[in-house]
């Protein structure tokens, strides 16, 4: 491939390791920036005559509507992303103490609920968080609450059923960088007289901010698109963007308006990244060097630094409960525990539902039957939508890999003007929600034929999980000690033979953690799916959604057992492999 | 333009071609032997129902074989861009009538030139040149009978939270929420539009804090009634019969109940419209929309389907003379005109 044999221009040419981005920048422009800038074209048009006009953009500030719905969605947001964060650190801190086969074992339980449709993770917490659902039962039996609690239908369960989605986004990005961090810093450290607070507030945390930061970034930038939840679990007064510019594309049909509430969205995402630049840098998440860091941020820095040394000294005192090695803290590892349990709950009532001999999704089940999974089994039209998602999970896990990972490598070596346009560019349909990008596709792929093709479908998922690669391996490349690339090199090692010797097994865990992103990414979409598929090609969450959209039945938790079942044997088998 | 010329003569062609076709049945179910129609249909039970009564029968008695694929919720975006760019994927798809208005604004409907004999018992709300209705369905209130203290015979009941404490819930969009709001403050269903939204939104004021849950999916609304979180929910009635068919302690109160229609349409300037008109006129049909509603809680449009259903189905149907004659027609033409504005400040009513 053209993409290797420049690699050897690397240092020579200043650009030369931008060439490395050109595939995915090239997926990008024809399937995403053309259609979008289509779509965005409406918004300024006339729908009758094609004249230019901004009656469209005037609307929005007629009302304040549209701004309190954006504000929601920006408060929804940066909740779920703080919670995310906070939570999964523990967890992702727990994890990357263990030994590597134990880690990928107890990871499976964080993959565990990644697996399982939004659609079928949502109505399970509507059974746990009802009035009369599971919890407030359980609460009312013990005699802990006299009357249920409020726990869904308004911000609380908005943000429960979000930050349970996030949470393992969030574990996973932070978990390479973890593994990343030399234990023996920490050892170093305390030799030198660190007490078990200093060496974690200054030496280890610092480390780990690149995780941290990123897994903010890919939570509250996931965030901004979603609807599902919001439909489901809010109330009065939780109704985000997405929504809004569902109901315009689906019920109005009022494209140029949609267009408008969508580039609101997409503008004021881009410029809250903007505003993160401005505090962490992006390079936290491209991976670039941060030679030019201190200047930029002292203040931060500065401050940053004095708020850890805060926190060491708060947590001083708690030191003498920790474990020898300042780190772990064995005897309160009770929380790890408990995250997982709130990660894994929805499956507890799954599983269960699936085994139902009931009609419906009554919980507990009244009685137990296979009737639900003979019902799947014998259905050729589940299978094949089953058959059909793990056959363009695999491909688009594969393509968004290598084409995220190739730019997440340009951008980490280079120092060009265009690494932030085009990091935004790589970014970008994360932030677009789903559905704009769905209507726009929908229309190009119609006119290049790929409606209702395997194909259209995997290049439509390609453009979702390229974000979601690019951060992960970027943020493992962060740690990555390129002075190793010299020393081979001057050992006489060639590019290819750097990349597949060094490289490549040095980023395995941010490889393997991206490629498990893009397939799921692939395998929990709908929209793209909904629109694509044109129904003719249907992969299962569209077959899900069909289901459910008029009829909910255990088949769904059914169907959710076997793909569980499914995925966890190729995980498995995945981790015999890499050994 | 290529565009216009290609309609023009396809549509003359079609047009020739739809003639010879009725003229002659015998010859056409030969010529017709290796066809075949896409049809999108909302799946689920639909899929099932439709198959039965439309697919099957179509396929025996034409030759014509039907693959019937699930669409979205609401296609009018697929259809927008089945038209443009000219790919059709689908040949009949089903429509609700307010689909139905937008698509008809943007020229998308192809003519369907049923002939009026085929539609004569068909209701007239449910015929169109370019869409004929199969099936009604319709907003209702439902309750859980074991909560509530007596049975509300109405809207009015909605409001009164003192004779019938309990939670209640309606859906998050102002379609039929403020007919509701309306009926229940005394308008007719007669006198309903064009509705007085001040009127509506000071109802609604009154109760607004003591809505539990605002619902946003059809299976949702099934699944509130059914698990006893909610104890008077306004929704669509076949979503609240399959809460009742799964044993759910629930009753549908027909009275003031707003009902609309659901049928094919054709893409506009789709090759195989004149098969496409053929399988619509046949589901006009009474034997064969009878055939649906052993699968699906919606009414036949065709009101002599009923010589075919037994009368305990009958009873849970929209459009079964006592139910029917109970409810309204929800105006289409006004939500068409004024659904936009009306939703944003829904949305801010919401949001306040």
């Amino acid at each position: 491939m053209s993409v290797i044999q420049n690699v050897p221009g690397l240092r020579r040419f200043p650009v030369g390791p931008l060439w490395l981005v050109l595939p995915a920048v090239a997926l990008l422009a024809v399937f995403f920036l053309f259609p979008m800038g289509r779509l965005f074209l409406l918004g300024v048009q006339d729908p009758a005559t094609g004249a230019f006009t901004g009656e469209h953009y005037s609307r929005v500030f007629d009302t304040s509507v549209y701004w309190r719905i954006l504000a929601i969605t920006f408060r929804i947001a940066i909740l779920t992303a703080l919670f995310s964060v906070l939570l999964g650190y523990p967890l992702a801190l727990w994890l990357s103490r263990m030994d590597s086969r134990r880690q990928a074992l107890i990871a499976l339980l964080v993959l565990l609920p990644f697996w399982t449709s939004y659609l079928v993770k949502t109505f399970a917490w509507m059974i746990l968080l009802g009035n009369r659902g599971v919890l407030n039962t359980l609460f009312m039996d013990v005699g802990l609450i006299e009357r249920p609690l409020r726990l869904m239908y308004n911000e609380f369960g908005v943000i429960i059923g979000m930050v349970h989605a996030m949470m393992p986004l969030a574990v996973l990005t932070m978990l390479p960088v973890m593994n990343g961090i030399d234990q023996r810093l920490a050892l170093a450290a305390g030799t030198m007289g660190a007490s078990r607070s200093q060496r974690f507030w200054l030496v280890y945390f610092p480390l780990s901010v690149p995780g941290a930061a990123a897994a903010g970034l890919l939570a509250f930038v996931t965030s901004l698109g979603f609807f599902i939840v919001p439909a489901f679990l809010g109330g009065r007064g939780q109704t985000m963007l997405a929504q809004a510019i569902i109901t315009q594309v689906q019920e109005l049909v009022n494209w140029s308006f949609a267009a408008v509430l969508a580039s609101l969205l997409v503008i004021t995402a881009l410029a809250s990244i903007w505003v993160y630049n401005k505090l962490f840098g992006l390079s936290v998440i491209s991976g670039a060097e941060s030679d030019d860091l201190p200047k930029r941020t002292s203040l931060l820095r500065t401050g940053g630094q004095r708020l850890l040394r805060f926190m060491a000294w708060v947590s001083a005192p708690f030191d003498r409960f920790r474990s020898p090695d300042g780190i772990t803290n064995k005897k309160v590892s009770i929380y790890p525990l408990l995250a997982l349990a709130f990660l894994v709950a929805p499956i507890l009532v799954v599983f269960p539902i699936a085994f139902t001999s009931s009609n419906s999704l009554q919980f507990p089940p009244p009685g137990y039957s296979l009737r639900w999974f003979e019902q799947y089994l014998t259905s050729p039209v589940w299978i094949s939508a089953t058959l059909r998602s793990f056959g363009v999970a695999f491909a688009t896990a594969f393509f968004a890999t290598v084409l995220g990972g190739l730019a997440a490598l340009a951008l980490a070596r280079s120092k060009s003007l265009w690494n932030g346009p085009i990091f935004a560019l790589i970014l970008a349909p994360m932030v677009v929600p789903r559905i704009v990008i769905a209507v726009g596709l929908f229309y190009l792929m119609a006119q290049m034929g790929l409606v209702a093709t395997d194909a259209g479908l995997v290049i439509g998922h390609t453009l979702l999980a390229i974000p979601y690669c690019f951060i992960t391996i970027g943020a493992v490349l962060k740690n990555y000690d390129w002075r190793l690339n010299q020393a081979a090199e001057t050992l006489g090692a060639g590019r290819f033979t750097i990349m597949r010797r060094i490289t490549l097994p040095l980023l395995r865990g941010g490889v393997v953690s991206a490629g498990l992103f893009a397939f799921v990414t692939s395998f929990d979409e709908l929209t793209i799916a909904i629109f694509i598929s044109g129904g003719l090609k249907t992969t299962l969450p569209k077959q899900m959604w069909d289901d459910m959209f008029l009829q909910l039945n255990p088949t769904l938790a059914a169907v959710s057992v076997v793909v569980l079942a499914i995925v966890t044997v190729i995980l498995l088998v995945a981790q015999k492999i890499q050994k | 333009m290529t565009k216009t010329s290609f309609l023009n003569l396809s549509r003359r062609s079609l047009l020739a071609a739809g003639a010879v076709a009725l003229a002659t049945p015998m010859l056409t179910r030969r010529s017709w032997a290796n066809e075949s129609l896409v049809v999108a249909d909302p799946g689920g039970p639909f899929a099932d129902g439709y198959r039965k009564a439309f697919y099957e029968p179509f396929t025996a008695a034409t030759g014509i074989s039907i693959n019937g694929v699930a669409r979205d919720a609401e296609p009018t975006a697929q259809f927008k861009s089945i038209v443009e760019t000219r790919s059709y994927i689908w040949d009949v798809c089903t429509l609700t009538l307010s689909a139905r208005l937008i698509l008809e604004e943007e020229d998308l409907l192809e003519p369907l030139n049923i002939e009026p004999a085929k539609v004569a018992n068909v209701m007239p709300e449910a015929v169109h040149p370019n869409m004929l209705g199969t099936d009604v369905y319709a907003t209702v209130m439902a309750y859980n009978t074991d909560m509530l203290p007596e049975a509300p015979t109405g809207w009015d009941a909605f409001w009164d939270l003192d004779r019938f404490p309990g939670r209640r819930c309606l859906r998050k969009n102002p379609i039929d929420t403020l007919e509701i709001a309306l009926m229940a403050d005394g308008v007719l269903p007669a006198d309903l539009y064009p509705l007085d939204l001040d009127r509506a939104f000071r109802k609604l004021d009154q109760i607004k804090d003591n809505i539990d849950v605002w619902w946003t999916g059809g299976a949702q609304s099934t699944q509130l009634l059914e698990s006893g979180e909610v104890d008077m929910i306004a929704g669509w009635n076949a979503r609240f019969q399959a809460a009742i068919d799964n044993g759910a302690p629930a009753k549908i109160v027909w009275n003031g109940g707003l009902y609309s229609i659901e049928g094919w349409g054709v893409p506009k300037g789709n090759p195989k419209a004149d098969l496409a008109r053929e399988f619509v006129a046949f589901c006009a049909q009474p034997e064969m929309q009878a055939k649906f509603t052993d699968d699906l809680a919606y009414g036949p449009t065709n009101l002599r389907a009923y010589d075919h259903i037994a009368a305990e189905r009958a009873a849970i149907l929209p459009t079964a003379p006592q139910n029917l004659q109970v409810m309204s027609l929800a105006s289409e033409p006004f939500w068409k005109a004024n659904r936009s504005a009306i939703t944003e400040r829904f949305n801010g009513w919401l949001l306040s």
